[in-house]
């Protein structure tokens, strides 16, 4: 028998209300308040532990709180977790997000929660955590149990997973491709969408158009007479050799190389690997996509202060979001320690 | 890349072609450039020409570097 | 204007002292055919090989893809290409079905190729697992770009079309089993019931990505990176008017068979006159700098405006940059009150977490996807391979590596293969056929 653990707060736990939200983290041995019912709707696993964690001390403290959690769950043997339901509590949603994505992250097991769709816990973690819709309030409890012990019998037993929709999980912008001989073709499905649309009748486009999502603006450079600027770019600009073989599409590797003594990029010297584009130009100089030299100028004009020793580069055709940011993630502390204080970069 | 490096605090300019998309994966400061294959110096004008270019919007995205912005803003060109 | 294709459908392919069909069965011969090939000194080494729905045959480095055809007035396939300059999309043409000619690098592939499987789970990824594949399978004296990641590949695409109008010579003088009519009266002349009917035109992206001549999609011989949008009929698009390049990854890229066959067109004539009046083509290309793709959108509005298009099917040869221009012409296009629907893949990610256009807008609102360009897939070794399979690591094709911390090379010493979807040939078939769609998990 599979074993589960279940995280629920203070209030569910019976421990209080709002007075108990600072409650710290605890684990308990067998089953408290909705794991009750977790235990009985699962088929396939029974729920052996229950964490338990104030909302507050979650919110003010989520870094302590992981830790310990994590911590309680070292040694314990479990083979999937689950978290809430949260209905529409919005403290509660966040905090069953923050944890289930941590044991994801630590202990690679499948993860499970449920909250209403207007909780705020939803879009932001529904990337990396499953989770069911659910009712408002705790009236939905057993509803709301059933439905993430049902996924999770599914998954325990190794069962193929259908879609998002088939599922019933909250949609996840993650988005693969599905051979079924059963649909029609591109051509008629293409045409039969139209005289829909033409008509005026109600029809599904096969892609959602997602909504985006912006970065809080960073403050600007004070000084540039005195900052030091540094380039990076996605048009895959390397040394001729490709010493860190950067691939040329679908790229997960990145380079930083030594400019300090160069007043421009030679042809020859370095290149393009990028395969997305045309090659001429960038190879026979480099500078028009990292534009060295112009930088070089405004560095000994006094425009800036300096220039950092290193640009940094990789390739951005066909790359993925997820490895786009950890590249840039990994160039961050190389940013830091340069003391570069403003970043151009440049892509194709 | 760009918004992971302006989330841990560094101001950054977007040089590239296709505003719409730099737009769209939400970069905050944006300078266009003149093509994909060769953003800054187009190799069927002069070398000067393209000195020219180069020179001129890469100083717009140092200044661009230095500026306060309320939105996402595109930076103009003079050529 | 009036095209009649008259259709021959092959039951098999073999090898024999004449070039004939007779009965469903083409016999090739196959020293005529390879001289007739080789009378172009680039190509410095020829074979053909045949190979059948359902054989355990792995094909790669596919560089193109042609149906063998030929006009019964003797005129090029391919006016502007493979012959002088005639209008193509009226008379008769021959072609024989079931069957295709494919360019296959004999050890060299670059970046637009890719690869077919006739068999087991990779034969559902492209169309070409259903037909009877003439192989030309060759090398070329083409020093130049013999180790480059793009290749124009001229030898071995003119080579197969060649060879396509050879073997498609064999029914020039023969009666057609099916004769397929493509009529589209002048627009202002048709009849008021057709006219009372939403008037449609079919928007086409085909790609024009490079700078330098030799890699992009062909009009009448004229390299698309160097046309405004224009208007053309739909019959011309059947007819051998338009041509495949080697620049794009091989599961956007439209090959040549694609563009004859082309099923959108095909399903567009259906309805016409019934639920639709077809106008005809708007042919876009994709150019690489922002304002040549703002341009272009401004053309394809006016034109659809100015014929009194009600509704567009928009198609884009491509992903990365030239979904900018899938979008620039569909926002254009609903500008101008066309009411349109998109066709097109996506590119996800191997994580399919990555937005699937790199530009998005509001007003795309009817898109019908073809598949993920990245999803990564997993193929077992075929007993014969038709080419080389190491070019599909060694040579850059867009969906294969040589190495990856993680995956390892795509292709393994017992001959499996992992690869990206990108170089499944022709395989998100956005000109029609795709019976792959996009679904959240």
């Amino acid at each position: 028998m599979k074993k589960a653990i279940l995280y629920i707060n203070q209030f569910f736990a019976g421990i209080g209300g709002e007075e108990k939200a600072d409650h710290a983290p605890e684990i308990r041995e067998g089953l408290v308040g909705p794991s009750l019912a977790l235990d009985a709707a699962l088929k396939n696993a029974e729920v052996t532990h229950t964490v338990i964690c104030g909302d507050n001390f979650m919110g003010s403290n989520q870094d302590e709180a992981v830790e310990r959690i994590l911590a309680f769950l070292e040694d314990k043997e479990f083979d999937i977790f689950f978290a809430g339901p949260s209905f529409q509590a919005g403290r509660y949603g966040n905090a069953c997000g923050v944890i289930c994505k941590a044991v994801k992250e630590k202990f690679g097991v499948p993860v499970i929660s449920s909250m209403h769709v207007e909780n705020p816990g939803v879009n932001m973690f529904k990337k990396e955590v499953v989770i069911f819709p659910g009712g408002r309030s705790a009236a939905a409890m057993r509803k709301d149990t059933k439905k993430m012990a049902a996924y999770g019998d599914k998954v325990l037993a190794g069962e193929k997973i259908g879609t998002a929709e088939e599922e019933g999980f909250y949609v996840r912008g993650i988005r693969h491709q599905v051979i079924d001989f059963t649909m029609e073709p591109a051509a008629v499905r293409g045409v039969k969408m139209l005289l829909k649309k033409l008509a005026g009748e109600e029809y599904v486009t096969e892609l959602p158009i997602p909504k985006s999502d912006r970065v809080e603006i960073a403050a600007p450079v004070k000084d540039l007479a005195t900052a030091k600027i540094a380039i990076v770019t996605t048009g895959g600009i390397v040394p001729v050799a490709n010493p860190d073989r950067i691939q040329s599409a679908s790229a997960t590797r990145w380079g930083m190389y030594d400019v300090s003594e160069m007043a421009r990029l030679e042809g020859g010297v370095y290149k393009t690997i990028h395969a997305g584009y045309d090659p001429a130009a960038a190879d026979a100089d480099p500078n028009i996509c990292v534009p060295l030299d112009a930088l070089r100028a405004y560095e000994t004009e006094g425009k800036i202060g300096s220039l950092d020793t290193h640009f940094y580069t990789t390739v951005g055709t066909g790359t993925t979001e997820a490895e786009a940011s950890r590249m840039a993630e990994e160039m961050v502390p190389f940013l830091k320690e340069h003391g570069v204080d403003g970043v151009i970069m440049t892509s194709t | 890349m760009v918004k992971e490096i302006e989330k841990a605090g560094f101001p950054i300019v977007q040089m590239a072609n296709l505003v719409p998309v730099a737009k769209t994966v939400g970069a905050n400061k944006i300078v266009p450039t003149i093509s994909i294959p060769y953003p800054l110096g187009d190799p069927n004008t002069s070398k000067e020409e393209q000195w020219k270019l180069r020179y001129h919007r890469v100083g717009v995205a140092l200044d661009a570097l230095a500026t306060d912005i309320e939105d996402q803003t595109v930076f103009e060109v003079k050529f | 204007m009036k095209l009649e294709l008259g259709n021959f459908y092959v039951k098999d392919v073999k090898f024999g002292d004449t070039t004939a069909y007779v009965n469903g069965i083409l016999t090739i011969n196959k020293e005529e055919a390879l001289a007739y090939v080789m009378e172009d000194e680039h190509i410095t080494e020829a074979d053909i090989v045949i190979a059948r729905p359902g054989e355990n045959k792995r094909i790669v480095p596919v560089k193109e893809a042609i149906e063998p055809r030929c006009r019964v007035n003797g005129n090029p396939v391919f006016p502007g290409v493979t012959g002088g300059i005639a209008p193509a999309g009226s008379g008769r043409t021959h072609a024989l079905k079931n069957t295709s000619v494919l360019a296959v690098g004999k050890h060299w592939g670059s970046f637009g190729d890719g690869m077919i499987d006739m068999s087991g789970e990779g034969a559902d990824l492209t169309h070409f697992s259903k037909l009877i594949n003439i192989c030309l399978v060759a090398n070329t004296d083409e020093e130049f770009e013999r180790h480059e990641q793009q290749k124009k590949n001229k030898a071995l695409r003119w080579g197969a079309m060649r060879l396509s109008e050879y073997v498609g010579n064999a029914v020039k003088e023969m009666e057609p089993e099916e004769i397929e009519e493509f009529e589209l009266g002048p627009i202002i002349k048709r009849d008021q019931k057709i006219k009372d009917l939403p008037a449609v035109v079919y928007v086409m992206q085909p790609q024009s990505q490079m700078e330098e001549s030799g890699y992009n999609d062909l009009v009448y011989g004229w390299d698309a990176n160097r046309m405004l949008p224009t208007f053309m009929n739909p019959n011309e698009i059947l007819d051998g008017a338009l041509i495949s390049g080697s620049f794009m990854p091989c599961s956007s890229k439209w090959s040549t068979y694609d563009m004859q066959n082309c099923p959108t067109i095909k399903e567009l004539y259906k309805a016409h006159g019934e639920t639709i009046n077809f106008l005809g083509v708007i042919m876009s290309n994709l150019n690489v700098a922002m304002k040549q793709k703002e341009r272009a959108a401004v053309f394809v509005a006016q034109m659809a405006k100015s014929l009194g298009a009600d509704g567009a099917i928009l198609a884009e040869e491509g992903y990365g940059n030239p979904d900018a221009d899938f979008i620039a012409c569909f926002d254009a296009l609903e500008d101008v009150g066309v009411k349109t629907v998109g066709i097109t893949n996506e590119c996800t990610g191997r994580d399919g977490q990555s937005q699937p256009l790199v530009v998005l807008s509001e007003k795309a609102n009817a898109i019908v996807s073809c598949g993920n360009v990245s999803q990564l897939i997993k193929l077992p070794p075929m007993e014969e391979v038709i080419g080389e399979l190491a070019a599909l690591g060694r040579d850059g094709l867009s969906g294969g590596w040589e190495g990856d911390e993680k995956l390892g090379p795509s292709v393994r010493e017992d001959g499996s293969v992992i690869l990206e979807n990108n170089s499944m040939f022709c395989g998100d078939q956005v000109l029609g056929w795709s019976q792959k769609t996009m679904r959240e998990f």
